[in-house]
C-alpha cells in the first residue's frame, strides 16, 4: 500500500494540466483503484511517451499516411481511391484493413533464410525507430528531458539502415541482396549531408537542447538557414525511401528489395519501418525548422497545447512530402548517388557557414 | 499447431480476420494474353478497383490473390503453380478469360492446361475478353465467398432443350477436321512481267536443280532432291543471297512425305533484297532426316530446331538434340497431321 501512495505521488508530482478535462478527471481521482490508472495516463512522461507525441499518435499517423498517399495518388490518376471498405469516412480506415489480413496471414519463413535473424531482426528493428520518442520534447510533457536531445535522435534514426540491411542479409535472396547494397549506397550519401544540415542548426542555435532551439525561433528556422531547410527535406526523402529516392525498395525492378521474401506479420512490420522513420524524421524537422510546439495557445487545453501543435505541424509536413511521392518518377542509383555527393553535399556545407556565421558567439 | 490455426479460422478472432481479407484482396496478376488489358482497364481510371480495396500488385509473397489472365500452357502451369506456392496462405485463385475456363480459342490444343488441374480455383469470369465491371463483379463475389462462406453464381444459367437425334444447328462443326489427301503444289508456274526474275532463272541452271519457276514477282521455287540440298544452298551463298528468313515443314501423310522449305534472301546485294527464294526438298516420312544448312546460314540454327520439336524431322548437322521451344512433358511430334488430340466432346454429340 505504501508503495502504492509513493507511485501516486511521483505521478501526481508532474501531472498534465487541462482544465478542459478537469470536470471529469477531478471525480475520477476519489475512486480508490481507477485514481492510480488515470494519474498514470496523465503523468507527463508516460502520455508523452504513450499518447501524444507517442505510440498513440504514431498509429494514428501510419492510418493517415497510408490513406492520404493512396487516395491522393489515385486523385491525380483520376481515381477514387480506397472508398467501399468505410464509405462515411471515405474509406479511412482501408490501411486497417490491410493490417488486419497482414496480421492474420501465414508467414513464410522459406529454407535459405537464416532463421533466427529473419524473424528477429524486423522486430530489432523498432527499437531505433521507437527509442527517439522517448527524447523528443513537446514542451512541458517530455519522456526523458536531457540537453542532448537532438544529437540522440540523430544517432538513433542513424542506426535504421543497418537493420535494414541486415534483413536484406536475412532474407539470402539475390533481390534481397541488391535491395541491401542499394540501402547502403544511399545510406552514405544522405547521412552525410543529413547530420551536417543539423548541426549547422545546432551551432546557429548555440545549443543541441529542442528547448532551446523553439525558444531561438521567433523566426522560423527554415527562414534563418533556408539552406539547411532544402538539404533536410532532401536528404530526409532519400532517408524514407519516398519516391524520387525509392531506390532500395523499387517494387516494379527488384520487387520490394529487402523485404521481398517477407510476409504477413513480418511483412507489416518491416512496411511500416520507412514510414515510422518518416515520422520521427519530420518531428525532428518541425522542431529545427518550423518552430517547434510553438503557437496561438488556448487558455482551456492547457497542458495540451504544446504536444497539439507538434502534431498538426508534423502532420503538414508528412502531408506535403507524401504530395512529392505521387508526382515524380524514379531516379536511377548513380543519378541518386550523384546529387548525394555532388550539389546536396555542396550546400549542406554551405548550410554549416551560414549557421557557423549566424551563431556566432553563443547562438542567435 | 493445428488447434492454433483452428482457433484463427473459427475462434473469436475469426471475424475481424474475415473482414481485414475481404476488405484487402490484392492481385498479382499472371498476364498470359489478352485479357491484361482489360485487367488494366479495371484498376485505372473509370472502373478503379482500388475503390473496394483491391491494390493491383506485383510480388507474390505478399499479396493473396492470382487473376490468371488468358491461356495457360505446359509452360506457364509451372510458373502458376510456383507462384501460387509462394503465396501465404489465406489464398485465392481467379480466372479470367475464355481460354483460361475451357481454352477459347486454344480449345484442344496439345500445349494447353486447364488452370482448374493446376491450382484450385475459386471464381471463373467468362468472356473473350471479360469486361472491366465483369473482372470487379468476380472480386465481389469473392469478397461475398468470404463473408458468407459459400460461393454462388452472380449468372442465370437456361436450361437447353435438346432434341433426339439430329443435331441442333447452332452448334459449332468440330475443328478436327483434316482433309486426307491435301494438294499441296509448291512450285506452280505463273507468267508475271519481272524481268530481273528471268535473268536470275538464267544464272541458276549452272545449280542443276531438278525444277525452278517463277511462281509470283519477287518468288522463285526451286526444288532439288534431299541429298543436293547443301551443294545448292552453298552455291547460292555464294552468290549473295546470305539469310533464311524461315524454315518451314509441310506434312503430308497420304503421299508418305514431308516437304522442308527454306525461304532464303540476301541482305547485302540490293537488288536481290526483295526477292525470296523457296528451296524446297521431299523427304520420305518413314525416315525423316536431311541436311543442316545452319553452319552455311546461321540464321536458320533456331528454326531447325522448332522444326525438330514441333515435326520430329532431324536436321543432320544441327548439334541440338532434345525440347527446344516446348517444355519437356510435352507429347512428341505435336504439329504432325497424325498427332491424337485430347477427345472432346460437344453437348449435342
Amino acid at each position: 500500500m505504501e508503495m502504492l501512495d509513493a507511485l501516486m505521488q511521483i505521478f501526481k508530482s508532474n501531472m498534465l494540466e487541462i482544465p478542459a478535462i478537469q470536470p471529469i478527471v477531478d471525480p475520477l481521482m476519489q475512486i480508490p483503484w481507477l485514481n492510480l490508472l488515470v494519474a498514470l495516463l496523465l503523468w507527463r512522461p508516460f502520455f508523452a511517451i504513450v499518447v501524444m507525441p507517442g505510440l498513440l499518435v504514431l498509429m494514428i499517423c501510419l492510418l493517415y499516411i497510408i490513406w492520404f498517399e493512396r487516395k491522393l495518388t489515385a486523385r491525380i490518376q483520376w481515381r477514387v481511391g480506397p472508398l467501399e471498405v468505410f464509405r462515411p469516412l471515405r474509406g479511412a480506415i482501408q490501411a486497417l484493413a490491410d493490417g488486419l489480413r497482414y496480421f492474420f496471414q501465414e508467414s513464410i519463413v522459406h529454407k535459405e533464410a537464416h532463421r533466427p535473424y529473419f524473424v528477429q531482426l524486423p522486430i530489432l528493428a523498432f527499437i531505433p525507430v521507437l527509442l527517439p520518442i522517448a527524447f523528443i520534447p513537446a514542451g512541458n510533457v517530455v519522456g526523458i528531458k536531457t540537453p542532448y536531445a537532438i544529437p540522440l535522435i540523430v544517432a538513433f534514426l542513424s542506426l535504421i539502415p543497418i537493420t535494414v540491411v541486415a534483413i536484406g542479409w536475412a532474407s539470402n535472396s539475390r533481390f534481397a541482396f541488391i535491395g541491401s547494397v542499394r540501402e547502403a549506397l544511399m545510406y552514405v550519401a544522405y547521412e552525410i549531408p543529413f547530420i551536417i544540415a543539423v548541426i549547422s542548426m545546432i551551432y546557429l542555435y548555440g545549443s543541441a537542447d529542442p528547448y532551446v532551439a523553439v525558444e531561438k525561433q521567433s523566426i522560423p528556422g527554415a527562414l534563418l538557414n533556408p539552406v539547411a531547410f532544402l538539404v533536410f527535406i532532401i536528404s530526409m526523402l532519400m532517408a524514407t525511401s519516398r519516391l524520387p529516392f525509392e531506390i532500395p525498395e523499387a517494387d516494379q525492378e527488384i520487387a520490394f528489395g529487402p523485404f521481398v521474401e517477407y510476409s504477413g506479420m513480418l511483412f507489416g512490420l518491416v512496411m511500416v519501418l520507412a514510414y515510422e522513420k518518416l515520422y520521427i524524421m519530420s518531428l525532428l524537422f518541425t522542431i529545427l525548422f518550423l518552430g517547434g510546439w510553438s503557437g496561438p495557445q488556448l487558455a482551456i487545453l492547457g497542458d495540451l497545447n504544446a504536444p497539439l501543435w507538434l502534431v498538426i505541424k508534423t502532420l503538414i509536413v508528412i502531408s506535403v512530402l507524401v504530395i512529392v511521392r505521387s508526382m515524380y518518377a524514379r531516379f536511377r542509383i548513380d543519378q541518386a548517388l550523384r546529387i548525394g555527393f555532388s550539389w546536396l553535399l555542396a550546400f549542406a556545407i554551405i548550410a554549416l557557414a551560414i549557421g557557423v556565421v549566424l551563431g556566432y558567439e553563443g547562438g542567435i | 499447431m493445428d488447434e492454433f490455426v483452428k482457433f484463427i479460422n473459427s475462434g473469436v478472432l475469426a471475424p475481424f480476420k474475415r473482414w481485414g481479407t475481404k476488405w484487402s484482396l490484392w492481385p498479382v496478376h499472371l498476364v498470359t494474353a489478352c485479357c491484361g488489358a482489360e485487367f488494366a482497364h479495371a484498376f485505372a481510371c473509370g472502373y478503379d478497383g482500388e475503390r473496394i480495396g483491391a491494390l493491383s500488385y506485383g510480388i507474390a509473397r505478399q499479396t493473396n490473390l492470382i487473376i490468371v489472365e488468358g491461356a495457360i500452357t505446359r509452360k506457364m502451369a509451372k510458373v502458376l503453380r510456383i507462384t501460387w506456392e509462394q503465396m501465404p496462405d489465406p489464398k485465392f485463385v481467379i480466372v479470367m478469360g475464355a481460354c483460361g475456363l475451357n481454352g477459347g480459342i486454344f480449345w484442344n490444343g496439345y500445349n494447353l492446361v486447364k488452370p482448374s488441374e493446376v491450382v484450385p480455383v475459386d471464381f471463373f469470369i467468362p468472356g473473350c475478353p471479360p469486361t472491366p465491371e465483369a473482372l470487379l463483379r468476380g472480386i465481389r463475389q469473392l469478397q461475398k465467398k468470404l463473408e458468407t462462406g459459400d460461393a454462388e453464381s452472380s449468372a442465370d444459367f437456361y436450361d437447353l432443350k435438346l432434341k433426339k437425334g439430329k443435331l441442333p444447328k447452332f452448334l459449332p462443326k468440330s475443328p478436327k477436321k483434316i482433309s486426307v489427301n491435301p494438294c499441296i503444289v509448291i512450285d506452280r508456274r505463273r507468267e508475271v512481267d519481272w524481268e530481273t526474275g528471268k535473268k536470275l532463272l538464267e544464272s541458276f541452271k549452272v545449280l542443276k536443280v531438278e525444277n525452278m519457276v517463277i511462281t509470283a514477282k519477287n518468288r522463285i521455287a526451286l526444288r532439288v532432291s534431299a541429298d543436293r540440298i547443301r551443294e545448292v544452298a552453298s552455291e547460292l551463298r555464294k552468290m549473295g543471297f546470305d539469310h533464311v528468313k524461315s524454315v518451314n515443314v509441310i506434312d503430308l501423310p497420304a503421299e508418305g512425305k514431308f516437304i522442308v522449305e527454306y525461304h532464303i534472301s540476301s541482305y547485302s546485294i540490293r537488288e536481290f533484297m526483295p526477292v525470296i527464294l523457296n528451296l524446297f526438298a521431299e523427304i520420305p516420312r518413314a525416315k525423316p532426316e536431311v541436311d543442316s544448312l545452319s553452319d552455311i546460314f546461321p540464321s536458320a540454327d533456331y528454326m531447325e530446331r522448332e522444326m525438330q520439336d514441333l515435326f520430329g524431322v532431324v536436321f543432320r548437322g544441327n548439334p541440338w538434340k532434345g525440347k527446344f521451344l516446348l517444355a519437356p512433358d510435352t507429347p512428341e511430334n505435336p504439329l504432325r497431321k497424325d498427332f491424337k488430340l485430347q477427345e472432346e466432346v460437344y453437348v449435342g454429340d
